[in-house]
C-alpha cells in the first residue's frame, strides 16, 4: 500500500508536510508508509535512532522508564508530528518509547536519507529547527511540571500533562 | 596585560583553538566569518545573570569560557536546576528561534567569555548558512535530550539519595574517571546548588553527604570528592 504526500488532503495544515513541490516530491521519494494497530510500539527507548516517524493519523503516547520498570508518560503526540527527530540529529537513542495508542499510519524517513535532505534543503532544516525547539518547550514544561510541584515524596505516575 | 576577570578573552572564532572541539563552532570558514561580524565578545563575573526565565528573547550566548548554570523557577521561588553548560555549548537558543520568552535563567557560577548574537541577526546567519543551521538543530536535539533525562531523572526516582547518587556517577564520568579504581570529582556547586539540581532540601543534601561519608562510599579532599566504593554508590543509584 503506497499512499503520497503529494495527493495528502491533511499537507497544508501540517507544519512539516507544507513543503514545496520539488521538496515534497524528493521526501515523498525517501519515505515509506507504514501502518500500525493500536498498542504497537514504533520505537524503545535506547534503541539506536535510525529513522524519524512523521505521523500522519492516529496518536503516539511518548514514555519513559526506569531501571527498575517504572513507566512515566511524557505526552501523547497527535497526528503531524514528527517523531525521533532530535534521536536521529544527535546520532544517539531513542529518549523515549513510542506506543500507538490510536491505530496509527505514519511515513518513515531513514536517518541518511533524511540527513541528506536536510542538507540539500535549506528551508526543511529551518522547519526542523522550530519544530525541535517547540519539542524542547514542551519538555521544560514538563520538567517544571514534574520537578517543581512534588512534595517531599513524589508521586510514582503523573498524570499526562496534556 | 590585565584582562576582565581574569579571563583571556577569545577575540576571533576564526582564530580560537578550541573551534574544532565544540559542535557549533566548527562551522565553515564562511559561515564562521559571517558569525564574527555579528557577534559580540563579552565576560562576565562570576554570579552574573545573562537572562532571566520568562524574558524576551534579545539574542543568542555562545559559551566560551567558564559554566553557567541552567534553572527553572516556580512561582513560589523554588528553583530546580537543569544542567551546569560548558564551553561549546549555545544559550537561549529555542527562545531565539521561536520567538518565546527564555525558558531557564542563566548564571554564571565561574568568570565567563560569551558571544551573544542578537536575535534578528542569529535567525537571518542561519537562512543563510545551512551548516549553521544544521549545528542548531543538533544543539536543540542535544538539550531535548538533556531534557528528557531530567523528566525520568525526577519523575521516576524514588528517593534523595538516589537521585544524589545518580548525580555524582555522572560527574565523575567526565574526563575519564570513570575508569579510575576511585573517581574523583570537583565539587563545583553548593550543597543550596545541589538541592536544587535533584529537587530537595538543603538539610537533606547535607545529611546525605554525611550518611555517604560516615559509610565510606565518599571522602572529601577539600573541594575535590573521591569516589571510594564505587559499587555501593552504583547500587544505591538503582534502588528505585
Amino acid at each position: 500500500m503506497s499512499q503520497s504526500c503529494l495527493d495528502c488532503a491533511r499537507r497544508s495544515e501540517r507544519v512539516f508536510c507544507d513543503l514545496e513541490p520539488g521538496a515534497l516530491q524528493e521526501f515523498d521519494g525517501i519515505k515509506s508508509f507504514q501502518t500500525y494497530p493500536r498498542a504497537s510500539v514504533l520505537f524503545r527507548e535506547g534503541e539506536r535512532a535510525n529513522s524519524v516517524f512523521l505521523i500522519c493519523k492516529g496518536r503516539v503516547r511518548l514514555t519513559v522508564c526506569s531501571e527498575s520498570g517504572r513507566r512515566m508518560t511524557l505526552r501523547t503526540a497527535p497526528a503531524g508530528e514528527v517523531l525521533g527527530l532530535s534521536a536521529v540529529l544527535s546520532g544517539g537513542h531513542y529518549e523515549v518509547t513510542a506506543e500507538v495508542v490510536e491505530a496509527a499510519e505514519t511515513a518513515e524517513i531513514p536517518r541518511k536519507e533524511l540527513l541528506n535532505f536536510l542538507r540539500e534543503h535549506r528551508e526543511v532544516c529551518m522547519q526542523v529547527v522550530n519544530l525541535l525547539s517547540e519539542d524542547l518547550h514542551v519538555a521544560y514544561d514538563r520538567v517544571r511540571a514534574v520537578g517543581l510541584a512534588r512534595t517531599r515524596h513524589p508521586q510514582l505516575h503523573s498524570a499526562p500533562a496534556h | 596585560m590585565l584582562s576582565p576577570y581574569g579571563l583571556d578573552i577569545i577575540e576571533s572564532c576564526l582564530t580560537c583553538k578550541m573551534r574544532a572541539e565544540r559542535l557549533f563552532c566548527d562551522l565553515p570558514t564562511a559561515a564562521l566569518q559571517s558569525f564574527e561580524s555579528i557577534k559580540y565578545a563579552t565576560a562576565y563575573p562570576k554570579g552574573a545573570v545573562l537572562f532571566v526565565e520568562g524574558q524576551a528573547p534579545r539574542g543568542i550566548f555562545v559559551l566560551c569560557k567558564g559554566r553557567i548554570k541552567l534553572s527553572i523557577c516556580a512561582s513560589d521561588g523554588k528553583t530546580l536546576i537543569l544542567k551546569i553548560a560548558e564551553p561549546g555549548e549555545v544559550l537561549g537558543l529555542s527562545a531565539a528561534v521561536s520567538g518565546k520568552a527564555y525558558e531557564l535563567t542563566a548564571e554564571t557560577i565561574d568568570p565567563c567569555q560569551v558571544n551573544f548574537v542578537k536575535r534578528e541577526d542569529f535567525l537571518r546567519f542561519l537562512k543563510e548558512h545551512s551548516d549553521a543551521c544544521f549545528k542548531v538543530a543538533e544543539q536543540l536535539s542535544e538539550k531535548y535530550n538533556v531534557a528528557c533525562h531530567e523528566v525520568r531523572s525526577l519523575g521516576l526516582s524514588h528517593s534523595a539519595a538516589e537521585k544524589l547518587a545518580k548525580l555524582l556517577i555522572e560527574w565523575s564520568s567526565k574526563n575519564g574517571e570513570s575508569l579510575k579504581q576511585e573517581p574523583r570529582l570537583k565539587l563545583a556547586l553548593t550543597h543550596e546548588e545541589i538541592a536544587q539540581m535533584i529537587g530537595t532540601s538543603r538539610e537533606t543534601v547535607t545529611r546525605l553527604f554525611a550518611d555517604l561519608k560516615k559509610r565510606q562510599i565518599l571522602q572529601t579532599k577539600g573541594s575535590t570528592l573521591v569516589i571510594r566504593n564505587k559499587a555501593a554508590l552504583r547500587s544505591l543509584a538503582t534502588t528505585g
